[in-house]
């Protein structure tokens, strides 16, 4: 046992309580903890791996914008996340063996991010929190198959949830344009003509709530 | 290379050439041509069954293994005779390929790549499926509902093997990869014949594989779920009004997991029959409906009674529960109407459907005496 197989499963909770910003330490940790057992091809590629499956998909959605819908019963999940790894850690210690299933840790707290987190992004981290426990586990154990097979897995979970992020989310470069273009035209002395409700070009998104403005407000105080 | 271990490469590649055809050519001539290619796949997986491959070493070679995949090669040909012309290239080579690959995941050595091809097979479904405008959330609900299925079963693998952790976590996987109601998928009409029969088929297949490792909390998970789930279909009520057909989907499958965990394989084999000839969204068909809830002559009625006499010599208990369920559920949920419609269909696919399960319902017990199983 090191302290990187340590820090995984505490990682893995940080990401079950606060999202997928977690994901990269999560990656490179797990890294850390398969490289400290041995630096054979097996350790070595299934590092590699784990490090790109946590990198990529953050990088990925640093191009996106961020999603603003608020989690309900968020507080209590993580607790549920720590009290299945301790049943598990009591379920698989042997009399006279001190064991510590790191990777099924991680992967119990991926499968509470996924099941009880609403927003698909953080359900996404959950799946790729999955694939770092699986194959932090098949790296500690030597299984070779079940690293390919959480190597498959991770591959299609990243590029279906990065299809799926691609397709609902709205891209910041189409808005950051969209705002040039308009602080072009104000420098060039062209009148406001906004195209959506909020003013921006026809290429940004336009967001659900728009607040009014608060001028009715003030007529009807002024009426008798 | 022998000629049988030919003949079952060739029955693994065909489904998959199938598909290739199928969505190279146009849409006025693939319906014919998906006909021909299944029922060419159907009798090479009836070929492998009776000629196995027993050169071919690592490989499994059960003969119930073998049954299950020649059921699902018949699913598929329902599949392909139930539909219209598909417009989509990819739409159309989808039960094809999802055939193909459930049939390859059921015969690899080890369960996990087994489950490896599953979430390849899952992931190339929601695909096809997400690609029209407005289906993407419901596409990423079946990829995290069966991938945390799929890790679930990996967890179990992962563990030791006969602990109760490991059954447990085992039993929690497999329900949800066979779409048990109410754990499982959200399922929808459009894609359970398509994907989610051959996927489920599979998941059940890999769940008679997995016994070794997750002992005897695995099967005593397996009954429980599976006896669960057969209480809730007899309790929700009846299916005049067409509100509570969705738990009726899965009645075989269900029966199925009970005759896993009860380790009858060969009722669990007519039960997947049942499931890919008549289950889905085929059971709101009254002939379907009276298949699945055990009339005889059909394969699941043949089943019930192996799964009954296997059950009475392990649990007296379980076994009236199991009566009891099954009674309950057939009489609130199957049609009261009368007619020559209820025991013969009048289109093509309904017919070969009925004619398969009888005959299956049949030669199954044969097998058995003749001692094939």
């Amino acid at each position: 046992m090191t302290l990187a197989t340590i820090l995984a499963p505490l990682l893995a909770l940080c990401i079950v309580a606060r999202g997928i910003g977690f994901l990269p330490a999560l990656g490179v940790t797990t890294a850390a903890a398969m490289l400290v057992e041995g630096l054979e091809p097996l350790q070595q590629v299934g590092a590699g791996l784990a490090v790109a499956f946590a990198v990529g998909p953050v990088w990925f959605l640093s191009f996106y914008q961020q999603d603003s819908a608020r989690e309900h019963g968020g507080p209590a999940i993580p607790f549920l996340a720590l009290g299945l790894m301790v049943v598990l850690m009591l379920a698989s210690t042997r009399p006279g063996l001190p064991s510590f299933p790191a990777g099924l840790c991680v992967l119990l707290a991926g499968l509470v991010a996924v099941t009880c987190r609403q927003s698909m992004v953080w359900q996404w981290a959950g799946l790729l929190t999955c694939v770092q426990g699986v194959l932090l586990a098949g790296v500690l154990q030597h299984q070779v198959m079940v690293v390919g097979a959480a190597t498959l897995a991770g591959v299609l979970i990243a590029l279906l949830g990065g299809l799926c992020v691609h397709r609902l989310r709205p891209r910041i470069a189409v808005v950051r344009a969209s705002g040039k273009q308009e602080a072009r035209k104000r420098a060039k002395g062209h009148p406001k003509e906004p195209t959506s409700k909020l003013g921006t070009a026809s290429g940004a998104p336009s967001p659900d709530y728009v607040p009014k403005p608060p001028r009715q407000f003030d007529q009807e105080a002024d009426e008798p | 290379m022998t000629f049988p271990v030919c003949l079952a490469a060739l029955a693994f590649v065909w489904p998959l050439l199938g598909a290739a055809l199928v969505m190279s050519l146009n849409t006025p001539r693939s319906r014919d041509v998906a006909v021909w290619m299944a029922g060419i796949g159907c009798a090479l997986a009836v070929a492998v069954f009776l000629f196995p491959a027993t050169g071919a070493a690592g490989w499994d070679d059960d003969p119930v293994q073998r049954a299950g995949r020649v059921m699902l090669a018949f699913g598929l040909l329902l599949s392909v005779l139930e539909s219209a012309t598909i417009p989509n290239r990819l739409l159309r080579g989808l039960p094809h390929i999802s055939t193909a690959l459930a049939g390859l995941a059921c015969v690899t050595p080890d369960p996990i790549v087994g489950l490896g091809i599953l979430e390849a097979s899952l992931a190339y479904g929601v695909f096809v499926f997400s690609r029209p405008a407005g289906q993407a959330m419901a596409g990423w609900a079946l990829l995290r509902t069966g991938s945390v299925g799929i890790f679930l079963v990996l967890a179990g693998l992962l563990l030791p093997a006969g602990q109760p952790p490991s059954g447990l976590m085992l039993a929690c996987g497999i329900v949800m990869l066979a779409g048990l109601t109410p754990f499982g998928q959200p399922w929808r009409e459009e894609n359970d014949t398509l994907l989610f029969l051959p996927f489920a088929g599979a998941a059940l297949l890999l769940a008679m594989r997995l016994r070794p490792h997750g002992g005897e909390a695995f099967e005593t998970a397996l009954m429980a779920a599976g006896l669960a789930s057969v209480w809730l279909t007899a309790c929700a009520g009846r299916s005049d009004n067409g509100k509570h057909m969705r738990l009726f989907r899965t009645f075989p499958s269900a029966l199925a997991l009970i005759a896993v965990g009860a380790k009858a394989d060969v009722a669990a084999l007519l039960f997947l029959s049942g499931w890919c000839l008549a289950g889905g969204s085929r059971s709101e068909r009254l002939w379907a409906a009276r298949a699945l809830a055990c009339f005889p002559p059909g394969a699941p009625f043949v089943g019930c009674l192996l799964l009954l006499s296997v059950m009475s010599d392990w649990s007296w208990f379980f076994t009236v529960l199991t009566i009891a369920g099954i009674l309950c559920a057939i009489v609130r949920t199957v049609p009261v109407q009368e007619g020559a419609a209820l025991f013969w269909p009048h289109d093509a696919a309904g017919r070969v459907a009925c004619t398969v399960l009888i005959v299956t319902g049949f030669l199954v017990p044969l097998a058995m005496m003749l001692g094939a199983f």
